[in-house]
């Protein structure tokens, strides 16, 4: 038997990841400013193969927002770049809001707990109010909601219901997606309680599909690896999405949001 | 000051309140909303029978993004409790969810006791005891029943 398995192992990881997560949100926001797309090249400087690709993104983007890499990047960037898209284009705005506020039903039905995903829903609901366009005051929402998704509480309380309804998707089409989950999970919700509902836990195609699917929306997301291709391969989500409205980029284990 | 982890927490102890699982019960202490007592009486038919055991929780203000560490106070003899009370149980580990609150914390807790995992053990006596000599693990588990009425 292991001889290590009395010292108490999990609160020493504990408290390690608590000094990289503090190391981590001491050097990056939760949400950037808009920075130049080839400001990327700093982070690559003797790095040809990625500059290769920092030089073909920025033929196609314009600009970058940076994501915090804490592990709940994709949702955060995925929320921020999507309500700021709907704030350009109010028609879309109204529909969004009445999906996001059918989901809590949808939640409960899937015996998620009510008592608790009230306080995650009011957030996100109080969000989404807090930046409805109207016909002048697009420049003063725009800025509400970059300050909203700054304020810790707000913006992990959006990031915990967008895990939410991605997990609610997952379960609701279990038959369609389990023939997408690799790895040691007993059944669909396992893998939603260990790899979606978590906060700081990674996302991967299964969740961007599901997302997209529970939210009725389609992003664009451009894959930069040490591949030897030369150019960022662009994925759309879902598949047969014609240019879709909002993209991301996404390097091993971290997404931020790209503009044209 | 109000925070989203001490607005949560008020909300978890009202509903602790109103809505009491059986068998298990928690508060915060008296100065710090962050830290609570909270007490698990033994499952019927399980050697933990009519013991009270003791725990303590401690919240961060990342509550409930993150889970409390929780440890029992009382002296334990369980495959997946720690020398020092730490408790190894997914859900307060990589299973976390912030659905939960105090209520499923303390519930899962007390079906831990019943149905102890070996195969991750916290305490390997524990473990063996349970997988290869259930009297033995009875006996330990009994003794320490006994000790929780003293504590």
């Amino acid at each position: 038997m292991d001889q290590n398995s009395e010292v108490n192992q999990d609160e020493l990881i504990i408290k390690q990841q608590k000094e990289i997560e503090k190391e981590i949100s001491e050097q990056f926001a939760l949400i950037s400013e808009q920075l130049p797309v080839d400001s990327l090249n700093n982070e690559y400087v003797d790095d040809p193969v990625y500059k290769q690709k920092v030089e073909d993104i920025s033929k196609k983007y314009r600009f970058i927002r940076k994501v915090r890499p804490d592990g709940n990047c994709f949702y955060r960037g995925f929320g921020f770049t999507i309500l700021e898209y709907l704030i350009k284009n109010k028609d879309e705005f109204t529909k969004f809001r009445e999906i996001v506020e059918d989901s809590k039903a949808k939640l409960l039905q899937l015996n998620f707990p009510q008592f608790t995903i009230d306080d995650f829903y009011d957030t996100i609901m109080e969000v989404i109010n807090r930046v409805e366009p109207k016909d002048d005051n697009q420049e003063i929402v725009l800025e509400e909601l970059y300050k909203l998704f700054n304020e810790q509480a707000y913006s992990d309380y959006v990031v915990v219901y967008l895990r939410l309804i991605t997990s609610g998707k997952l379960q609701e089409d279990a038959d369609f997606y389990s023939n997408f989950i690799e790895g040691n999970y007993t059944s669909l919700s396992d893998f939603c309680k260990k790899e979606v509902e978590p906060m700081y836990k990674e996302s991967d195609h299964i969740h961007i599909i599901a997302i997209c699917a529970a939210l009725g929306c389609a992003v664009r997301v451009e894959y930069m690896d040490r591949g030897s291709h030369t150019e960022v391969i662009a994925h759309d989500f879902p598949e047969s999405t014609n240019n879709p409205p909002i993209f991301l980029l996404y390097r091993p284990n971290h997404y931020d949001i790209l503009y044209k | 000051m109000s925070t989203p982890a001490r607005r949560r927490l008020m909300r978890d102890f009202k509903r602790l309140q109103e809505d009491p699982p059986t068998g298990v019960s928690g508060a915060p202490t008296d100065n710090n909303i962050m830290i609570w007592n909270a007490v698990i009486f033994g499952p019927h038919d399980t050697p933990f029978e009519d013991g009270t055991f003791k725990l303590t929780i401690e919240f961060t203000e990342e509550y409930p993004n993150k889970p409390p560490t929780v440890r029992f106070v009382s002296k334990m003899f369980h495959p997946n409790v720690y020398a020092d009370g730490g408790i190894c149980l997914d859900i307060l580990q990589n299973r976390w969810s912030p659905t939960y609150d105090v209520s499923a914390i303390l519930t899962s807790i007390q079906s831990l006791l019943s149905d102890p995992n070996p195969n991750s053990p916290a305490n390997a006596m524990a473990a063996q005891l349970y997988k290869e000599n259930r009297r033995e693990y009875e006996k330990r588990v009994k003794a320490c029943v006994e000790q929780s009425f003293i504590d």
